[in-house]
């Protein structure tokens, strides 16, 4: 770092022999540590994609990322979203029959679970006829962690995409 | 060529690391959610306590400078199946963050629900919003066998 004193003049003089391009500005270096205090209204409606990806389900329960592993989330840092939408498109020519359900835990400051095993949100069954969408609307907001988790009988690929929304205060 | 910018009116400094561009966020929205306590409550004993294991007079509150949020959501994990009940007190309090009055507001009591080694939440207040500045959340063994209690609490703006 270098620094020096100059005159207003001696500055504009410099500024207009150099001027600064636009490709060199946008990889300035800024800070946003006092961003919140800047904005103190919320944005009337906030998502994020907090998985997307391809799931081969069978007859295992598996998390939407494809482990079996019952202790491991599929999705952490979730504290924020007040609901979940998991939505998603099965592929094959048979009509879809996939059972699914959401488990979920808190955890501490250290991001170690509060105790052991999940809390169950809820279990549905997935049936549409083949190539169809479907959504699941998960109400229970504000977990830190959640494991989505699906079964098929018959072999299937499921496209999906789960988003969190900050809407609370929208009720 | 170094990108450099005019600090303080008369200084011509280097962008850096320890001289940031000055930046006006534009997009940036507050957490909606803070974490407010991660308490291990004894309830090995019997008795009313908050779940910091205050019991009696002053009645402290468990929770302070909450009023900025719309709810308060307990999440617990209880490791035994005994008989418990809860209450939840709330008040208000000056800018000089004494109460306005003597006491407290129940706005919720009741069985604490679920069994041993479940995991269980709690939305405070169940119906409506909350906006109160201090919350004395008490819990009591009322039978069984004495179990700890572990809890979190995140306030939702």
């Amino acid at each position: 770092m270098s620094a020096e004193r100059i005159t207003r003049r001696e500055m504009l003089k410099r500024l207009v022999i150099a001027p600064v391009g636009a490709a060199v500005l946008t990889t300035l270096e800024v800070r946003e540590a006092s961003a919140a205090a800047l904005q103190r209204y919320y944005a009337p409606y906030f998502v994020a994609v907090l998985w997307e990806g391809r799931t081969r389900c069978d007859s295992l329960w598996r998390s939407l990322k494809g482990d079996v592993v019952a202790i491991l989330p599929t999705v952490q840092g979730a504290t924020p979203y007040d609901r979940l939408y998991w939505t998603g498109y099965a592929l094959g020519n048979a009509p879809v029959n996939v059972d699914m359900r959401v488990l979920a835990r808190a955890v501490d400051h250290n991001g170690v679970p509060l105790g052991s095993g999940w809390r169950e949100i809820g279990q549905a069954t997935i049936q549409t006829p083949p190539m169809r969408w479907f959504r699941v609307e998960i109400p229970e907001g504000h977990w830190d962690e959640y494991r989505l988790e699906v079964r098929s009988a018959t072999p299937r690929l499921v496209y999906s995409r789960l988003i969190g929304s900050q809407g609370y205060w929208r009720e | 060529m170094p990108v450099r910018f005019l600090k303080n009116a008369s200084e011509l400094a280097d962008v850096s690391w320890e001289s940031p561009l000055p930046v006006a966020v534009t997009n940036a929205k507050p957490v909606p959610a803070d974490t407010l306590l991660i308490a291990t409550t004894n309830l090995f004993p019997t008795g009313e306590r908050d779940l910091l294991g205050s019991t009696g007079a002053p009645e402290l509150p468990t929770l302070d400078a909450c009023g900025q949020y719309r709810k308060l959501i307990w999440f617990y994990f209880r490791e035994g199946a005994a008989d418990t009940t809860y209450t939840i007190l709330a008040r208000v309090t000056d800018h000089n963050g004494a109460p306005l009055g003597a006491g407290w507001l129940t706005i919720a009591s009741g069985t604490l629900p679920g069994g041993a080694n479940s995991w269980n939440r709690l939305e405070i207040p169940d119906t409506g919003d909350a906006y109160y500045d201090q919350y004395r959340i008490l819990v009591n063994r009322t039978g069984g066998s004495g179990y700890y209690l572990i809890s979190k609490i995140v306030g939702v703006r």
